[in-house]
Formats: C-alpha cells, sequence, structure tokens
C-alpha cells in the first residue's frame, strides 16, 4: 500500500434499475471512483460483503428484499458493519427517510437527484468512512512501536485460531521477552528503554515473514501469530529473529548497550490440550520461562507437554520423539 | 416528430446514456400499455417508479412529473380512469421524446 497514490474508493450501487446505475456511474465520473452495480438486494449484500465497497448507494423499492431489510442486513453482518450506505431512493416520504437513516444509514437522497448534490453527499460520506478506518486502524496499533497491538493480536489468534481448527492448518504463537529489561532501564533510563523496545519491535518486525502477525504485547513482551506454520519453521523463525536482537546495538550516551531477548514457541500441531486461545498461550509462555530459566537468549519449543531447547540445527526435531 | 429533448443532450460524459435511454422509452412505453391493459396495476406502479426516479436524472423532468403523478394515483388507489388519463399522458410524454443524435 502506497498512501501517495491511494487506491480509487470503490462504490456499489444497488438499484433495480440500470438506468439508475449508467445515471450514477456518469455523474459520479468527476470524482474518480470505481462504481460498480447490483440490481438485486440478495445479491447487493453478497457483492458487498465479497468486494468490500467504501460505501453503497441503496435504492429501497427492490425485487424481493427491499432496501430497508438489506440496509439491516448489512449493518448485521460483520464484514459490512462499517460500511456506509446512503439511500438513494424515490420514495420521499418522511416516514421512509426516518426509517431508513434509523437503521444505520448515513444520508438519505431522493432520485431524481442533483448531480452535484449527490457527489457533495458521497464525498462527505467517504470522508467519513476514511477517518473511522485511521481509527479502527489506530485502535489496533500499539502507539510506542507501530506493532499490532495486544486488542488486536488476541482478536486474531481467536480467528486463525478457527481457521486452524477447521482445515485442519498448524498455527504458531511465539512469545519474545526481552532479557533483563529491567536493568535496561534503571542502568539508562526509561528514555532509552523506549528506544531499545522500538529497536527490537524494528527487528521483528524486519526479520518475521510478511504473513507473521507481529504485536507488542505487553512491556517489554512482544507475541508473533504465526499462521499455516509448523513448529519447526516457526522455530526457524524464532532463531532468526533472536539472532538479529542479538546483533542490534544500541548507543546509550557513554557506551554501547546490546540487549539480548527469549522466546517460546508453541503450536497447535504439538499441542497435548484442546485448540483453545489461553493453550497456545499457555504453551508459548511455559517454552519462554524455559529459555529464561536455562540463562536466557535462546528458544524454547513446546511439544506434547515437552520443553526442548532449540539450538538453531533443524535436524535436532528432525526424528519423531526425539 | 418528438420535441421533448433532454436537458444534458450537450453533457459529454451524459450523450452516450441519454441516447441509451431515449431510445428505450418505446419498449417502456409498450409496457405500460400491456400492464394497462390487463389491469396489472403493481406493475405499472413499479414502471412509473422507476421512471419518476429516472427522468429528471436524464434531463426530462417532464417524464419525473407524470410519472410521480401516476405513481401517486396507483398508490392512492384512485379510480380506474384517473389511471388511465395520467397513464397515456405518461405514454405520450414518452413518445415525444427525441433521441439525440451521437457526436
Amino acid at each position: 500500500m502506497n498512501p501517495e497514490v491511494p487506491n480509487p474508493n470503490r462504490v456499489l450501487v444497488i438499484d433495480d434499475s440500470e438506468s439508475i446505475h449508467k445515471l450514477v456511474i456518469a455523474r459520479l465520473r468527476p470524482e474518480g471512483l470505481e462504481v460498480f452495480g447490483e440490481v438485486d438486494g440478495e445479491r447487493g449484500i453478497e457483492r458487498a460483503v465479497a468486494d468490500q465497497p467504501d460505501l453503497v448507494l441503496l435504492d429501497i423499492g427492490l425485487p424481493n428484499v427491499d432496501g430497508f431489510e438489506v440496509c439491516r442486513r448489512l449493518k448485521e453482518h460483520p464484514a459490512t458493519r462499517g460500511i456506509p450506505v446512503i439511500f438513494l431512493t424515490g420514495t420521499a416520504d418522511t416516514e421512509s427517510k426516518v426509517r431508513g437513516l434509523d437503521l444505520g444509514a448515513v444520508d438519505y437522497v431522493t432520485k431524481p437527484f442533483d448531480q452535484v448534490e449527490l457527489r457533495a453527499r458521497v464525498r462527505a460520506a467517504l470522508r467519513a468512512k476514511r477517518l473511522q478506518d485511521i481509527l479502527e486502524q489506530q485502535s489496533h496499533l500499539d502507539g510506542l512501536t507501530g506493532l499490532w497491538n495486544r486488542r488486536y493480536l488476541d482478536q486474531r489468534l481467536e480467528s486463525e485460531l478457527n481457521v486452524a481448527r477447521r482445515y485442519g492448518r498448524p498455527l504458531s504463537l511465539v512469545l519474545v521477552d526481552v532479557d533483563h529489561f529491567k536493568r535496561v532501564n534503571d542502568d539508562h533510563g526509561h528514555l532509552f528503554g523506549d528506544i531499545v523496545l522500538q529497536g527490537m519491535a524494528e527487528g521483528l518486525r524486519a526479520y518475521a515473514r510478511r504473513s507473521d502477525i507481529v504485536a507488542r504485547y505487553g512491556g517489554e513482551e512482544f507475541a508473533i501469530l504465526l499462521t499455516d506454520t509448523n513448529l519447526r519453521s516457526a522455530m526457524y523463525v524464532s532463531e532468526r529473529l533472536r539472532a538479529s536482537a542479538e546483533n542490534r546495538h544500541f548507543e546509550a550516551r557513554t557506551e554501547i548497550v546490546s540487549v539480548t531477548a527469549s522466546f517460546g514457541v508453541a503450536c497447535t500441531e504439538d499441542l497435548a490440550a484442546e485448540l483453545t486461545p489461553e493453550a497456545l498461550l499457555k504453551a508459548a509462555d511455559l517454552a519462554l520461562y524455559a529459555s529464561k530459566d536455562s540463562g536466557r537468549n535462546c528458544v524454547h519449543l513446546f511439544r506434547s507437554g515437552e520443553l526442548i531447547l532449540s539450538t538453531g540445527n533443524p535436524h535436532a526435531l528432525g526424528s519423531e520423539g526425539g | 416528430m418528438g420535441s421533448i429533448r433532454s436537458a444534458y443532450e450537450s453533457d459529454p460524459d451524459m450523450l452516450e446514456i441519454v441516447r441509451e435511454f431515449a431510445s428505450e422509452l418505446p419498449a417502456r412505453v409498450a409496457k405500460l400499455e400491456a400492464h394497462l391493459a390487463a389491469g396489472e396495476m403493481r406493475e405499472l406502479q413499479t414502471l412509473a417508479h422507476q421512471l419518476k426516479g429516472a427522468g429528471g436524472g436524464y434531463g426530462f423532468p417532464q417524464i419525473t412529473e407524470l410519472a410521480a403523478s401516476l405513481e401517486a394515483a396507483l398508490k392512492q388507489g384512485a379510480a380506474a380512469p384517473v389511471v388511465k388519463d395520467r397513464a397515456i399522458a405518461l405514454c405520450a410524454c414518452l413518445r415525444d421524446v427525441v433521441v439525440p443524435e451521437a457526436r
């Protein structure tokens, strides 16, 4: 995603008249939007779920499912709840306007519409949507490091576990804790501590894979969710992250400080217990504490109740039960 | 030869779709007349509602006005002669629309 060249906003028109689709497309052309349409309420809902438009322009008088019901269902469905809806309809009575707005629509425009007014209302709705998207994203980010925050990780852990269960795909979780962080803070001050956390975050993000979800999980603790990844692959990633942390140095006022981190890895395939977020977190946490107990700056794996020190050697995990 | 022209036919963004809309009107007239003859009032109301919404947008405020008047009569369950008169007036207007030339 390049912020300088934003993707055009996408608008879904749900109206039973093709004449209206063509008219809206022609009249919104100056806005540089991508406009597409459906003539049926049921298919309109499916299209909104699948294509995630930034705005829905919705007629009321539709065959089968009417526009009020379409709006109600769009606002109920988690995947479409955040998409603004503007009613664009020939029905002009106050009762319908109130009903439409109370169902969660942001605006109500009557047909025949004034093109200048429609464009202004569309711009206003898209502006509000953009702010809402920013807020939504910020509520999922950690302010200090720019990584995902704990709330987001917990949400994703829950949904990725569902995927893992349903499709039998492995899901791994890595917990990372900065070693002797309290000492770093005490010796060099909290500002320096913040710089260390930011550096650690940068390293984790740089050396994790694109699909990995890297979060700040607590004070000096990080968590990484690795989708479609078995224990062995999660170990490789963790070893790479551990080495990158070890090789990163921080400049304090009078000295160069190196900071290490300890790692605990768990995978759904190697969990003896039921596949719950708590069970996976607990297993990774036990592995993390094994790393702390055996001198820090190392990676431990949780496998079927056993805690195994990773040597960074792939053959160590090669034979079953080894 | 018709006499009603779209207010937007000189708008290059609109010309093509106005042409399309205007050239499809005879088919709509046929539908309106068929529903009227068969006494299919719901279908007639749907057509009137659509023409009301689209007419003005394509630069034909007369269509919107006459279609709205027909829709209102049908909604209120007006007497058959009233509905018939208004439907006939709408059809006459639609027949009068000029399809603009392509540029």
